[in-house]
């Protein structure tokens, strides 16, 4: 017997995630500090950002001839990006740095194919990605956590374990003192506490580790407002710069044709004193529940190429840490 | 593996049906995420999917020694703009070890528990379905979590035209696995041409339901247990409403009017409501044409249905009459 059946379907029944273009791998070219950045107004940008460049260099050849996650006889897709902090406070302008980055990369023979704005973690245009972010933070569960009661969670903070009893609740009787203790240690724990904001002056700051990972999700292509992609690149025209950083766009495309912002994997090339943030990067992203179309569309896609991609989002993310 | 959930439905808690633009609003829990919603059959808009992280031991009938680390999925729906759904399900998995992996491998999983121990998946099954077992598992508690989030929502007034009692659908489903491969040519299919549903009244608020289906339609049967609950709340609500009415102790015209004024929510606010399986995939729909069969949900209904209209039609004809006297002495 055959039955002649009509397919219903409403279009908002549908869950509907745009998806984003996607290189094989991101490149973070180094990350400056305001303060490292402010005191070249002494020695000019080209010293120091020549000798930064050139310091990263072979990591980032190693890090594109190493990647041979790919069908032979294909390039990979590679793009790079750089980051500039002007979320805690405004400093220098684009007119004056982005030449000056863009010239002591070129002197190296490095591309700066992408610039972003570290305030755009935070704001981008109107979309509060961090706070999307946090939004989907699912804390890492200690034992003995039935559902029964929400998150023990300390306002602003996040965790890998269980904080010293007492330090979250005031109204507990401390019998003396017990050690934080890591989900999931191995033999010992590494307790790890990360502040992903504090009130200044009645405003909420989000911390340095908490944009970082925004940046890093960006980077992924897993960040979506309303199914829509967010800091979509913008391409800047280096003759035409604004001396404000924010009439910059969240992400500006400074080179002609580069691979697309987004990849599966990200690495960044950084010094070694970055090694406390990104701890607590990789602590925030491990307990973010990215979006699972975003996700899904990035896993087949990569599937389509042949590319292996681990599913926990946090283990797509590599550095190479320089003294 | 086995899959379970818990279900809360009730009224929406607002004096008319809430229109569909503000149950979307209202159903906005997660900031920067889509409510999907549909008109027809029916109006239904379902929230975000929420996930906790749990860590804990799961109820087994002999307390046997488990372990479940992983993710329930949360949401809530209003249909109709007038029944309001907090839902939470998740899978229980094998672990692959004893020891707890890093938070982000079980995050990269949602809506599973993976589940260490020695315990079969019947053992957790009836644990979950059995009494209550104090430090193990809580669905009930994000469910009741979901339900104070959206009461506070300000597209809600708070002022629900009557009252009544909330029902928990508590359903585990046994999901036969199917490894790719295994069916020999010729062999009997398995279960897949023939899902089971057992569905308990387990007390005055509290229903359970037994399932067991292929691992293909795993995904479907959520909504097949949120329907379930949705028209087994409009039974519960609509034959107690009858009850509390009292048509048949009504001896006079004027108690019978009463009577009638009581049953009137149901008919303002619920009647419409019912469409079994409207949304649910049609490869379960046998299963609930098995329910359909016992304890036949439809059957009961259209009976009550009748009844509140016998009362409507009886009550109109006695109203009639006194009109007519009265229109006949003048």
């Amino acid at each position: 017997m055959t039955k002649a059946e009509m397919v219903f379907g409403e279009v908002t029944a549908q869950r509907k995630v745009a998806s984003v273009p996607l290189s094989h791998l991101s490149i973070e070219l180094g990350h400056l500090y305001r303060e490292d950045l402010a005191a070249e107004e002494i020695t000019g940008y080209g010293r120091r950002l020549g000798h930064h460049f050139k310091s990263i260099r072979p990591w980032v050849d190693a890090l594109r001839h190493g990647f041979t996650d790919i069908r032979p006889g294909r390039a990979p897709r590679i793009s790079t990006c750089f980051l500039v902090d002007d979320y805690f406070g405004e400093f220098s302008t684009p007119a004056e740095l982005i030449p000056a980055l863009v010239t002591a990369a070129d002197s190296v023979g490095l591309q700066i194919d992408y610039l972003a704005r570290e305030s755009g973690c935070a704001d981008a245009d109107g979309v509060p990605l961090a706070a999307l972010v946090e939004s989907r933070l699912v804390d890492d569960p200690p034992p003995d956590t039935t559902g029964t009661r929400p998150p023990a969670r300390e306002t602003g903070w996040l965790s890998n374990g269980q904080r010293t009893p007492g330090s979250t609740e005031a109204l507990s009787v401390v019998s003396g003192w017990a050690a934080p203790t890591e989900n999931g240690a191995r033999n010992h724990s590494i307790f790890v506490d990360v502040e992903m904001w504090n009130e200044q002056d009645g405003r909420r700051v989000w911390s340095c580790p908490f944009l970082a990972a925004v940046w890093q999700l960006l980077r992924l292509g897993l960040l979506r407002n309303l199914g829509e992609p967010v800091a979509v690149p913008a391409q800047l025209a280096l003759a035409d710069l604004p001396t404000s950083w924010a009439e910059l766009p969240v992400v500006s495309q400074l080179t002609p044709r580069p691979a697309p912002f987004s990849a599966y994997r990200t690495a960044s090339v950084l010094a070694s004193r970055f090694l406390p943030v990104e701890l607590a990067v990789r602590t925030i992203l491990s307990q973010v529940h990215v979006d699972p179309d975003a996700d899904q569309q990035v896993m087949t896609r990569s599937g389509a190429e042949a590319v292996t991609l681990p599913a926990e989002v946090v283990d797509r993310v590599s550095y190479v840490f320089l003294s | 593996m086995l899959a379970i959930g818990e279900i809360r439905t009730g009224l929406v808690q607002n004096s008319t049906s809430v229109p569909a633009n503000l149950t979307v609003r209202a159903l906005a829990l997660l900031p920067g995420e889509l409510v999907r919603s549909s008109e027809r059959p029916i109006a239904y808009a379902v929230s975000p999917d929420r996930l906790t992280g749990l860590d804990c031991r799961l109820a087994t009938p002999t307390r046997v020694r488990t372990r479940g680390v992983g993710t329930a999925v949360s949401r809530a729906a209003i249909t109709g703009g007038r029944v309001l759904q907090a839902s939470t399900h998740t899978v229980l998995v094998a672990a692959g070890s004893d020891r707890r992996l890093p938070w982000a491998h079980y995050l990269a999983r949602p809506g599973i528990i993976e589940v260490a121990g020695r315990a079969r998946f019947a053992d957790l099954a009836d644990g979950y379905l059995g009494p209550p077992q104090p430090a193990t598992l809580d669905l009930a508690a994000l469910n009741e979590r979901i339900l104070d989030d959206i009461v506070v929502r300000p597209e809600l007034d708070r002022r629900p035209p009557f009252r009544v009692a909330r029902t928990t659908l508590r359903w585990v489903a046994e999901i036969a696995d199917e490894p790719p491969g295994a069916r020999v040519r010729g062999a009997p299919a398995p279960a897949e041409d023939e899902p089971e549903a057992q569905f308990w009244l387990a007390s005055g608020t509290l229903r359970t339901a037994r399932l067991s289906l292929p691992a293909s339609q795993l995904s479907t049967v959520v909504e097949l247990c949120e329907d379930l609950a949705l028209h087994d709340w409009l039974l519960t609500t609509v034959t107690g409403l009858i009850e509390r009415s009292r048509p048949d102790a009504a001896a006079t015209s004027a108690a019978s009017t009463a009577a009638v004024a009581r049953m009137r929510p149901a008919v303002d606010h619920l009647l419409h409501l019912w469409m079994p399986a409207a949304r649910v995939d049609r490869r379960l729909l046998p299963l609930w044409e098995s329910l359909e069969r016992r304890p036949g949900f439809t059957r009961q209904w259209n009976v009550s249905v009748n009844r509140i209209r016998d009362q409507i039609a009886v009550t109109t004809v006695g109203l009639l009459g006194v009109v007519a006297e009265g229109v006949a002495r003048a």
